[in-house]
C-alpha cells in the first residue's frame, strides 16, 4: 500500500495530494466516517494554504513536511476505508438516495445485528 | 423387504412427478399450435434485425448546462452571475486552486468518469470542462 505523489512543482503535488485525499475519503461506507475525512482534508487544506513554497529559507522544508504528512494520512485513509466496507451498516436518511431499512434481498446492505432487546 | 418398499416408493414418486408437467404441458402445447396457426403469416415475415445502438455521446449543450448547474449549486462560488459559459474558474468566479479541485471532481462525480491529475489540473475554465467532457467516450 504505497502512495507517491506525482512529479511536478509543490503546487500541483498538493492539488494531486488534496484530490486523492478526497477521493480516498470518499469510499467509506459509513456516512459519519466519510464526511469527517472530506471535512478534515478540506480543513487541513485551508488552514496551511498560505504556507510558501517558494523561499530558500527552510519554507520549502515546511511545506514538504506537509506534503509528507498528507502522504501518511492517505495511507491511513486507504487501510480504514477497506476496513470500513467490511462493516456496512444501513445508509442513513440523510445520504439520500436508497434510504430507509434494507432487508438484504437484491443485493441491498445488510444490517450485522439487531443490537439490544427491543 | 425395506428396500423394495423404498423403490416403489421412489418409482411412484416418479411417475408423478414426470405425469404433471405433461399434463400442464399438453393444453398449452394445444394453445400453442392454434396460435401458430393464426399467426404463421406474421411470424415468417419477421426479420431478425440486431440493432446495435450507437451512444451519440452527450450533445455541449447539454454538457454545458448540467455544469452550470453544478457551479450554480457549489457554495464557494462568489457571483453567481457571472456565471457563463466561459466563465473562469478563478478569474470570474472567485475560486481559488483548491476550489477548483473541488469543482472538477464534482464533475467527475456527475458524468461518472475518472479525469487524470494531469488533465484534472489543465481544467481552469468552464468551455475547457464541457471540451474535455465532450472529448470523453464514456462520459454520460
Amino acid at each position: 500500500m504505497s502512495v507517491t505523489l506525482p512529479r511536478g512543482d509543490t503546487a500541483f503535488q498538493a492539488r494531486a495530494l488534496y484530490r486523492s485525499l478526497l477521493r480516498q475519503s470518499n469510499q467509506f461506507a459509513a456516512y459519519n466516517f466519510r464526511e469527517y475525512a472530506k471535512r478534515r482534508t478540506r480543513d487541513a487544506f485551508r488552514e496551511n494554504r498560505h504556507v510558501e513554497g517558494s523561499g530558500s529559507d527552510g519554507t520549502e522544508r515546511t511545506v514538504q513536511e506537509l506534503l509528507q504528512k498528507g502522504l501518511k494520512e492517505l495511507q491511513v485513509l486507504k487501510r480504514q476505508t477497506v476496513v470500513s466496507q467490511f462493516f456496512q451498516l444501513d445508509r442513513l436518511v440523510v445520504e439520500g438516495g436508497k434510504t430507509g431499512k434494507q432487508k438484504g434481498d437484491a443485493g441491498g446492505i445488510v444490517r450485522q445485528k439487531d443490537t439490544g432487546w427491543d | 423387504m425395506l428396500r423394495t418398499a423404498v423403490l416403489n416408493t421412489a418409482k411412484a414418486v416418479a411417475r408423478t412427478s414426470v405425469r404433471t408437467p405433461a399434463s400442464i404441458a399438453r393444453p398449452v402445447f394445444a394453445s400453442n399450435s392454434l396460435l401458430r396457426s393464426q399467426f404463421t403469416p406474421a411470424v415468417a415475415s419477421f426479420q431478425p434485425i440486431r440493432c446495435y445502438s450507437a451512444h451519440d455521446g452527450l450533445s455541449k449543450d447539454e454538457i454545458q448546462g448540467r455544469i452550470l448547474d453544478l457551479l450554480s449549486k457549489f457554495d464557494k462560488v462568489q457571483d453567481a452571475t457571472k456565471l457563463s459559459p466561459t466563465s473562469h474558474f478563478s478569474n470570474d468566479l472567485g475560486l481559488d486552486s483548491l476550489d477548483t479541485v473541488e469543482v472538477v471532481m464534482a464533475i467527475e462525480e456527475e458524468f461518472s468518469i475518472e479525469i487524470p491529475d494531469k488533465e484534472a489540473d489543465a481544467i481552469h475554465s468552464v468551455d475547457h470542462a464541457v471540451s474535455y467532457i465532450a472529448s470523453q467516450p464514456d462520459a454520460h
